[in-house]
């Protein structure tokens, strides 16, 4: 700030004295600047002789505090929302960071997240402990420190995968990639966790030539790193003859020890295993594995084949057998004495019986259908006897052959299941060739397309089937009997709580279930996307924590005594909700400003004709009116129009600016002025305030 | 790129998701204490029923909302659910069948190959997440369509979507992707 010429003798020569604030022509004297605002550092002396810079550090985030000399102990009084949360959020960042030994370049890294999942509403509906997790994790991640989502839930005490949620969120949010975790960035941690004294560098060393190796051989995709990490530095420290079990080492790295013995014998698998300590520290093999998952698939796969290629071999065997037994039992009955009369009779009997046992596991009603569904069972029940019979007997034939028991059994296994398969496929296609059958004539009669109200379409289902569902007089009796014993607690339960209903409703306390009620929203009826918003706008809620009534008092030319009212002015339709809430119109501003001046006294007026809820602060306000009208009439006009620009920019986030809350109230007061005037006509009457 | 490709690639459908709502209340207990193969949970206030034909089990709210799954095709849900509707009518419910849709289609598919997670990982950025402390496969998240690909190392895919064709069109999409970071096989 120069002022170079000076106004009174155009001199040019000005003299700025810093320490009075004052600049001075030297030529005429004059006085051009007096009490300048100077941005210097200035010292002063402490006790002790030690000089120190005058004023306070501000911090950049946040609301500027008041500096609360002596009177303020409570530090957070009057702190909006967010920076409450921001505050915590730190502190709880601080707090865990240094359990995690973090320094404090990856804190304020994770702080700068927590402001952004903040600012995008990520933390709400979640525990901010969990979401600090998160923001902790991601920051390790970014910098690659060796800290494991598993040492954050041990903190904390969540479950890993309830923090694993929150962080793949927060980092799909905040559009953050993490790069992939490398099992190589753990071992010097768990190298110095498993004490190897002096040799700990060189059992890292060869842990991570292992780990390389293990990843050239596909065994770390889709794996736990920890678990890798633990295999890899189990087998280095018996390489350097430190003798560490795999309790030891499952204590540091936190896996199962099944998963160390499964890596481990995974890792005995590959070619690399057959070389000599020495030899794999100089050579590294070019040839790489396939994931040993890949490779247990494809040992599935063989044995299936082989399988396969034994049935056929039993098809096969078996056609050959039947022909020699066929040949067998043509001879016996030859020779057999004739009794047929008695054996038929006996036969016969025999076959009823296994009807009935059959019957017994299908559940049909008609007679036709149990006696054919029976013999048919029967029939393929036979066969596969047979050829039971027949494969005991090759068995028995090749003792001593090389068959392995396992092929066998998988044998039986499979022509049970062969047997099992047969005979539901038999019921099911007998059944169904019946009652496709009796379909096609209920069909006919019970017909009812789908139309579009809701009908049933029964197109394709049997009824028949469908009955079978539903259990008859008698059975829905036992059924009750036994639900009734099994759930008789909670009927127990029930029966209590309606008493207790009951009791309350006779002593008229009876307090309805405290649901959460939904007010229902008004539909905004709008033309344009513009009208909209602004409505929205109104009804929307922005802050609880201003204290309205003062912001009004502040503003007031016109308003004092409206805000008064925070009950809509009877009748008003559109404003049912006028309470504390602010509401924008910008669209009506313009109006106001012209009914401004003639609604003064129709305030009073309405302060006198309606008998507002609050009274205290009416008394108080009308005092007021008639100092501020003359001042501040002016200012709602000026005020008014900024508003007009600012909603569209102050859509939700912007709560803590207060210059707009000021604006807001002065809007309000023109709307509820509007209202007034539409609400009482022309009661033109310029009524003066005292 | 499927199309091009010699071995056609199977897709298994292995669960098919479908609501409907029967527009009128429904008194869990008749149900409960007159059908066969159900279970009632009046903790939870539903009924779990479980018919034989197409193997479905259908969740049943007093509301009229049920629920259907385990259905192996779209027209297999549907006759399903049809069927349980024409069950519940015999048990006396004014039932209406209205509002079927299927909401979730689980499907199975497996590549010839192995891929190499990390690198899929890498060059599928913010589509495609991989947190092998969590989970072992990636994740492939396609909006459009609204279909998640779950990719494990084997080179066997879980897809999940709205719709079988959005499965179908999720799979083509993906193919290509994985066919870069495919692992040769040696042995």
């Amino acid at each position: 700030m120069s002022s170079r010429v000076c106004k009174t003798c155009g001199g040019g020569d000005i003299d700025v004295d810093q320490a009075r604030g004052s600049a001075v022509c030297t030529s005429c004297g004059s006085v051009l600047e007096d009490n300048i605002i100077v941005s210097e550092v200035q010292f002063v002396e402490g006790s002790g002789g030690v000089s120190s810079a005058v004023g306070q550090f501000v911090s950049a985030d946040g609301p500027v505090k008041a500096p609360l000399l002596g009177s303020g102990f409570h530090t957070s009084v009057g702190k909006e929302s967010r920076a409450q949360t921001l505050q915590n959020g730190k502190r709880q960042i601080q707090k865990l960071g240094s359990q995690l030994q973090l320094n404090q370049h990856c804190l304020d890294t994770a702080f700068n997240f927590f402001k952004l999942a903040v600012s995008k509403h990520l933390t709400r509906g979640r525990k901010t402990e969990h979401v600090i997790a998160a923001c902790l994790y991601l920051v390790c991640r970014t910098e690659g420190t060796p800290h494991m989502l598993l040492d954050l839930s041990d903190l904390l005490q969540v479950n890993v995968y309830v923090l694993g949620k929150t962080f793949l969120l927060l980092a799909r949010e905040l559009c953050i990639n993490a790069p992939a975790i490398d099992p190589c960035l753990y071992i010097p941690r768990f190298a110095h966790m498993l004490e190897f004294g002096l040799k700990t560098h060189e059992v890292s060393m060869t842990a991570l030539r292992l780990l390389q190796r293990m990843k050239r051989d596909w065994m770390h995709t889709g794996r736990r790193p920890s678990g890798l990490c633990g295999a890899a530095l189990l087998v280095a420290a018996r390489m350097h003859k430190f003798r560490r079990s795999v309790k030891d080492v499952i204590s540091v790295v936190k896996v199962c020890h099944t998963t160390l013995r499964k890596r481990l014998t995974e890792f005995e698998d590959t070619p690399t295993s057959q070389l000599t300590i020495d030899e794999f520290m100089r050579v590294d093999l070019e040839q790489e594995c396939d994931p040993p998952s890949y490779t247990a698939g494809q040992h599935k796969v063989k044995m299936l084949q082989l399988e396969q290629e034994l049935t056929k071999k039993l098809d096969e065997v078996e056609g050959e057998i039947s022909c020699y037994k066929d040949e067998i039992e043509n001879e016996l009955e030859k020779s057999r004495p004739k009794l047929r009369g008695i054996y038929a009779a006996y036969s016969k009997e025999i076959a009823p019986e296994n009807e009935e046992a059959l019957s017994s596991t299908s559940e049909e009603a008609d007679g036709e259908d149990m006696e054919l569904q029976a013999a048919s069972e029967h029939l393929t029940q036979d066969f596969l006897s047979q050829v039971i019979q027949e494969v005991n007997e090759r068995q028995d034939k090749r003792q001593g052959s090389c068959n392995p028991e396992v092929e066998s059994e998988n044998k039986v296994t499979h022509l049970s299941t062969i047997q099992e398969t047969l005979l539901n496929t038999a019921s099911l296609c007998l059944q169904e060739t019946f009652h496709t059958l009796e379909n096609s004539g209920m069909e006919n009669k019970v017909d009812n397309p789908m139309e579009p109200s809701g009908e049933l379409d029964l197109e394709g289902i049997d009824d028949q089937e469908i009955e079978k569902y539903i259990l008859n007089e008698k059975e829905v009796e036992v059924k009750t009997g036994l639900w009734m014993k099994q759930n008789a607690e909670y009927l127990q339960e029930q029966k209590e709580k309606e008493e207790r209903i009951n009791k309350e409703k006779e002593q008229g306390i009876y307090k309805e279930k405290q649901k959460k009620k939904y007010r229902k929203r008004e539909q905004i009826e709008a033309s344009t996307a513009e009208e909209a918003i602004e409505k929205m706008l109104e009804k929307k809620k922005i802050s609880s924590k201003i204290n309205y009534d003062v912001l009004r008092d502040l503003n007031t030319g016109a308003g004092s005594p409206s805000p008064l009212s925070p009950d809509p002015p009877k009748g008003s339709s559109a404003q049912k909700r006028l309470s504390r809430r602010r509401r924008r119109k910008t669209s009506d501003t313009n109006q106001d400003l012209a009914a401004n001046a003639t609604i003064m006294g129709k305030r009073f007026r309405h302060l006198i004709s309606t008998s507002p809820k609050k009274k205290t602060p009416a008394q108080s306000i009308q005092v007021e009116p008639a100092v501020t009208i003359a001042t501040h009439s002016t200012e709602p006009p000026d005020s008014v129009p900024d508003a007009g620009f600012t909603p569209s920019a102050a859509l939700p986030p912007a709560e803590e600016d207060e210059e707009e809350e000021e604006e807001e109230e002065v809007e309000k007061e023109c709307v509820s002025a509007l209202q007034l005037v539409g609400d009482y006509g022309c009661e033109a009457e310029e009524e003066e305030v005292f | 790129m499927d199309s091009s490709n010699d071995e056609a690639v199977d897709i298994i459908i292995t669960n098919v998701v479908a609501t409907f709502r029967t527009r009128c209340h429904l008194n869990l207990r008749t149900i409960a204490l007159e059908g066969i193969n159900v279970i009632y949970k009046p903790e939870v206030g539903k009924v779990l029923m479980k018919l034989r034909k197409p193997r479905i089990t259908a969740s049943i709210w007093s509301s009229g909302k049920i629920i259907c799954t385990g259905a192996t095709s779209e027209d297999e849900a549907k006759l399903g659910a049809r069927r349980l509707a024409r069950c519940l009518q015999k048990l006396g419910f004014k039932v209406r069948f209205s509002a079927f849709k299927v909401v979730n289609v689980l499907a199975v598919c497996s590549m010839p190959f192995s891929i190499h997670l990390v690198d899929f990982t890498k060059n599928n950025r913010p589509i495609a997440s991989y947190e092998p402390e969590l989970h072992p496969a990636a994740t492939y998240r396609i909006k459009n369509i609204k279909a998640t690909v779950q990719v494990f190392s084997t080179g066997s895919l879980t897809i999940t979507g709205p719709n079988v064709q959005n499965v179908a069109t999720a799979v083509e999409q993906v193919y290509p992707l994985l066919f870069e970071c495919r692992k040769p096989l040696c042995k």
